[in-house]
């Protein structure tokens, strides 16, 4: 099973059995994961598309989508972010 | 001079910046310049709150990355945050960015950097609520104007 966190607006968007999710053997990569999503949460996927999203896997930034992820990571979705 | 370190805080409750920065320099006696900024949840007739998301655990982390960075590049090693999470009402403080140090001109730097870093880098997500409904906040251009400003190595020269 693969944790995935959606933060701020994406919160809001996303289906709740996206929380933990089981991933189909092709989806190999944060690249695929992105596309996967696409199918499962096509409103998600595009609001991600349209903004600046950095994602975050197991608590670290990542820009490389090429990089692997397998059952028992964590990986978060975060939009523009505002502090302060 | 004696260094205490920098302290981040993520914080789900009210919190009196003001006695936060006095017990953040209490006892230094070695240090010469307290500069303190604290961002403030402002009245206003479209906001009735203020709703500021968290990612537990990483957005402590990247606010400590952040701040180490800045204590180490204005050679201010004393730096505190403390950053409110949750609903905030308004009067209440959102954020304290505090330096302490022998001199004034690094403290100033450093807090006016670190709040700049913050508005756009620090992984926190803010909704407003008010007489018009709900909205997520999204730095401005001049945020990210700022930010890129703050890169450069003459940044918060005054």
């Amino acid at each position: 099973m693969v944790r995935l966190v959606f933060l701020g607006k994406f919160g809001e968007m996303a289906p709740a059995e996206l929380a933990e999710v089981s991933l189909p053997g092709e989806v190999k990569t944060l690249s695929d994961l992105q596309n996967w999503l696409g199918h499962k949460a096509p409103l998600l996927a595009r609001a991600m598309a349209a903004t600046r999203t950095r994602l975050v896997l197991n608590q670290e930034v990542v820009h490389d989508l090429s990089r692997a992820v397998a059952s028992g990571d964590e990986v978060a979705f975060l939009p523009p972010m505002s502090g302060g | 001079m004696q260094e205490t370190g920098f302290q981040v805080r993520i914080v789900k409750e009210a919190f009196d910046p003001q006695a936060e920065a006095a017990a953040f320099c209490a006892g230094r006696d070695d240090a010469g310049a307290l500069v303190s900024f604290c961002g403030i949840c402002r009245k206003d007739e479209a906001v009735a709150e203020l709703r500021l998301d968290q990612y537990e655990g990483f957005t402590e982390k990247e606010i400590s990355r952040i701040t180490q960075e800045v204590a180490a590049r204005f050679s201010c090693p004393d730096l505190l945050v403390i950053h409110r999470v949750g609903v905030i009402k308004p009067g209440e403080a959102i954020v304290l960015v505090a330096a302490l140090a022998t001199h004034r001109a690094n403290a100033f730097e450093a807090v006016k950097v670190l709040m700049d870093y913050l508005k756009t880098d620090a992984p926190l997500w803010k909704k407003e609520t008010g007489s018009s409904g709900s909205r997520w906040v999204e730095p401005r251009a001049e945020d990210y104007a700022r930010r890129k400003q703050a890169d450069k190595p003459e940044a918060g020269a005054a």
